[in-house]
C-alpha cells in the first residue's frame, strides 16, 4: 500500500542479507505509520505561524527487528533562519515525558517534517534525534501536504547514513525506506467514517449512523463487485477477452465457499437463537424500565 | 439567517476567536462587527451541536483500543462558536490503578496542566471543554463519569460535555461517538447529594433522564479531506521491491467486517447482562435491608411516643403533672434514607447492555436473511 508518489529508489531488503551480530541494532527496512501520527502532523501544519515554512516534531512508536512502527507524534518548536536552526529541546523532553506516562510502550523513533526538501538543517536535526534514539537509528518522515502547487501529497520515510571522509553532523545521506499506513482492524471503521465524511461536500456528517445503513452500503458495494466480475466472466466466455488463469483461481477460491452448513437446518437453528436473544434483550430492557418507574412510586 | 451562517463559516476559518473568547489576556482585541453575533464571551448562546474533528476521532479510537482492560479517558480541547462546540484536539490522561487516590489525582492535575501549557506553545487549542470515555457494549453509566461531569459542569464554559466512544461498535464496523451532558434535574439532585425516593420523585429521575444527548457531527478540515482523498485513490504501486512483486491499491482498502456473521460478541454481552443484573440485585438487597432497618427504628420510636402519651393521659387523670415530651430523635437513631443513585446507574447499565444486544440481534437477523437469500440463488 503506497503512501505517496512513486519513487525510483531501489529498496534492498536486509532480511535476505546475513544477519548482523546480536546486540547490534538493525537498520530499519520497513516503516509503518499510524493514522493518528499522520493526522497530528497535518493538524500541526495547519496551526503553524505565518513565518514558518515547515513544522517539525517527534515520532513515537515501537521497533521490532528491522521494522519501525510509528504510532503517534507530537509537535516540537523550532526556528529556522538563514544562519541557524534551533530546536526546543526542553519542550521535546517535557512532551516526551508526558506521552511516556500515558503510553510507556512508545519510545522516540525519529522525527517528522512537512514539505519534501531535505537540507543541511534536516541533517542537523537528524543528528540530534539520532542521539535521542541511540543505539537505534533515527528515522525521518517527510509529509508533503500537497498544498503547494505542482506537488503531490504523500509520505516519505528516510534513514540517514554518514557521508564523507570524516563524518560531520551536517553531512548525511537520506536513504529512502518504504512506508505504509498501518492500523488495527478494529480502527478501520473510524477511518472509513472519516473518508466518507471527507467525500461529502460540507465535510461534516452527523452521528450516530444506523447499523443497517452501513450494512446496506457494504452489500451494495459487494453487489457492484459481483456485477463487475460477472461482466468479466461473460466477456471471457464469449471470447471477447482472454481469460487470466490467476483471476480464475481467485474466483474459484472466493466463490466456491461452502454454504452447506447453512442450508442443512443451520439457518433455522441460528434464526431461533437470534430471535431468542432479541426477545431476551427486549425483556431485560422492559424490566429495567419497569423497575426504574417503580422506584419512583412512594413506599406507603 | 444566511448572514449568520456566513459569519459562522468565516469565523470557523479564522484561528482568532480563541484569543478573543478564551484567553484571559489583559488587552482584548476588538471583535469585528461581522463576528459580534457569534462570539459570546459570557457563554450566553446555548449549545446546539458538538463538532468533532477528524484528528480527535482517530485519537480517541487509538487510545480506546490500546487501553484494554482499563477504561480509557482523556480531555477534549476546543472552543465554542455560535452554539457549535468545536472539538479540535484531545489528549489521553494516564490511568492510575486505584491506589492512593489523593496522590494520583494530584499527578493527574499536574499532567493536565503541563500538557495544556505545552500545547499552547505550538498554537493548539488549550481550553478544556469536556472529556471522553471509552466504553464497551454501550454501558458507560458509572459513578466516576457522573462525578467528573458534575465537576466539569460547574467549572467549564457551557458546562462541558462528555463524548462516549463505543469500542465494540467500532470493532463491528460502525464507529460510534455520542455526546452527552447531565440534565438540570439530575444536577440539582446531585448538588443536594440527595437521591432518596422522594427526591427522585420530585425530580422525575430515571436512568434515562440522567444524561441528555447533544447532537454530534464529525468534521474533517479541508487539508485532511484532501489528504484522505489521496490516500483512498487507487494507483499503481511503487517500483517492484527486491522482495516482492508490484502492488496496486490504495492505502485505505475497503473492508467488509460489518458483513461478518460471527456472533462472538453476543456471549460476552449476555455475560455482562447477567453480571449487571446480579449487581443490581445485591444493591437492591442492600437498599431493602436499609429500608427495613429504618422502618424498625421508626416503629420503635413511634411506640415509645405512644406509650409516653398514654402514660401522660393516665397521669393527668390522676391529677399529676405530665412527664415532659422527650426528644425522640435523640433517643432513637433513625438512619438516613439510602441513596438510590447506585441502583439507578446499575439499571442504566442493564438497559444499555440490553440495547446493544437487541441491536446486534436485529442486524444479525438482517445479515442471516441476506446470506440465506444469497445461498439460494
Amino acid at each position: 500500500m503506497p503512501l505517496g508518489p512513486t519513487s525510483s529508489a531501489i529498496n534492498i531488503n536486509g532480511s535476505t542479507v546475513s544477519d548482523p551480530a546480536p546486540g547490534v541494532p538493525r537498520t530499519p527496512t520497513n516503516i509503518t505509520i499510524h493514522p493518528v501520527a499522520l493526522f497530528s502532523i497535518l493538524d500541526h501544519y495547519l496551526r503553524r505561524t505565518d513565518t514558518q515554512d515547515r513544522v517539525i516534531g517527534t515520532l513515537l512508536g515501537t521497533r521490532h527487528d528491522n521494522e519501525v512502527e510509528v504510532r503517534s507524534s507530537f509537535a516540537v518548536l523550532h526556528s529556522e533562519t538563514d544562519e541557524q536552526v534551533a530546536v526546543d529541546m526542553d519542550y521535546h523532553r517535557t512532551m516526551y515525558d508526558l506521552h511516556h506516562k500515558v503510553n510507556p510502550k512508545e519510545v522516540i523513533v525519529g522525527w517528522y517534517s512537512t514539505g519534501s526538501n531535505l537540507n543541511t538543517y534536516s541533517a542537523l536535526i537528524q543528528n540530534f534525534y539520532s542521539q535521542e534514539t541511540g543505539p537505534h537509528q533515527a528515522i525521518h518522515i517527510a509529509v508533503n501536504t500537497g498544498v503547494e502547487e505542482g506537488q503531490e501529497a504523500g509520505v516519505k520515510a528516510y534513514i540517514s547514513s554518514p557521508v564523507g571522509v570524516s563524518p560531520k553532523p551536517e553531512n548525511c545521506v537520506f536513504v529512502p525506506v518504504p512506508v505504509e499506513l498501518r492500523f488495527h482492524d478494529a480502527e478501520k471503521s473510524g477511518l472509513d467514517l472519516l473518508a466518507n465524511t471527507a467525500n461529502l461536500p460540507s465535510s461534516t456528517s452527523s452521528q450516530p449512523i444506523a447499523d443497517l445503513e452501513i450494512i446496506e452500503n457494504a452489500v451494495q458495494s459487494v453487489s457492484d463487485m459481483l456485477d463487475r466480475v460477472l461482466a468479466y466472466v461473460r466477456a471471457v466466455l464469449a471470447g471477447e477477452k482472454k481469460g487470466d488463469p490467476a483471476i480464475g483461481r481467485y474466483l474459484m477460491n472466493t466463490l466456491g465457499a461452502s454454504t452447506e452448513d447453512l442450508e442443512k437446518g443451520g439457518f433455522n437453528a441460528s434464526l431461533q437463537d437470534t430471535l431468542m436473544i432479541s426477545y431476551l434483550a427486549n425483556l431485560v430492557r422492559a424490566q429495567a424500565e419497569v423497575s426504574s418507574r417503580l422506584a419512583l412510586t412512594a413506599a406507603s | 439567517m444566511a448572514a449568520t451562517s456566513m459569519a459562522a463559516a468565516l469565523a470557523a476559518s479564522l484561528p482568532a476567536p480563541s484569543a478573543v473568547s478564551a484567553a484571559p489576556a489583559p488587552t482584548y482585541e476588538a471583535i469585528p462587527a461581522s463576528m459580534a453575533k457569534v462570539i459570546d464571551i459570557e457563554a450566553d448562546i446555548p449549545l446546539t451541536c458538538v463538532q468533532l474533528d477528524g484528528l480527535v476521532v482517530t485519537k480517541i479510537i487509538k487510545h480506546a483500543r490500546e487501553a484494554v482492560g482499563a477504561t480509557a479517558h482523556g480531555l477534549l480541547l476546543g472552543l465554542d462558536l455560535d452554539g457549535i462546540l468545536e472539538v479540535s484536539n484531545s489528549f489521553p490522561l494516564p490511568h492510575h490503578a486505584g491506589e492512593e487516590d489523593e496522590k494520583s489525582a494530584k499527578a493527574s492535575a499536574r499532567h493536565q496542566a503541563s500538557m495544556l501549557r505545552s500545547l499552547k506553545e505550538v498554537q493548539a487549542d488549550d481550553s478544556v471543554i469536556g472529556f471522553y470515555q471509552a466504553t464497551t457494549l454501550g454501558a458507560f453509566f458509572n459513578q466516576t463519569l457522573v462525578d467528573t461531569q458534575a465537576i466539569h459542569q460547574e467549572k467549564l464554559r457551557h458546562g462541558g460535555i462528555v463524548i462516549v466512544h463505543d469500542l465494540s461498535q467500532t470493532a463491528r464496523g460502525n464507529a460510534s461517538f455520542r455526546a452527552y451532558r447531565l440534565t438540570a434535574a439530575f444536577l440539582d439532585a446531585y448538588k443536594k447529594s440527595n437521591f432518596s425516593t422522594s427526591s427522585l420523585m420530585s425530580h422525575r429521575l430515571t436512568f434515562s433522564s440522567i444524561l441528555e444527548e447533544v447532537p454530534l457531527k464529525i468534521r474533517t478540515n479541508p487539508l485532511l479531506s484532501a489528504f484522505l482523498g489521496t490516500l483512498t485513490e487507487t494507483r499503481a504501486g511503487a517500483l517492484p521491491s527486491a522482495a516482492g512483486g508490484s502492488t496496486t491499491g490504495s492505502a485505505l482498502e475497503p473492508t467488509f467486517s460489518v458483513l461478518d456473521l460471527g456472533t462472538g460478541g453476543v456471549t460476552r454481552n449476555l455475560e455482562q447482562i447477567v453480571e449487571a443484573v446480579d449487581n443490581y440485585r445485591t444493591e437492591e438487597g442492600n437498599l431493602s435491608y436499609l429500608s427495613r432497618q429504618i422502618a424498625r427504628e421508626r416503629a420503635k420510636a413511634e411506640n415509645y411516643v405512644a406509650k409516653r402519651k398514654e402514660e401522660n393521659q393516665a397521669r393527668v387523670a390522676q391529677g399529676l403533672a405530665p412527664l415532659p415530651e422527650e426528644d425522640v430523635s435523640r433517643l432513637f437513631k433513625i438512619p438516613a434514607e439510602p441513596s438510590r443513585l447506585e441502583s439507578l446507574l446499575l439499571l442504566g447499565q442493564i438497559d444499555a447492555y440490553g440495547k446493544s444486544l437487541a441491536g446486534s440481534a436485529s442486524t444479525g437477523l438482517v445479515k442471516m436473511y441476506a446470506t440465506h437469500a444469497g445461498s439460494e440463488i
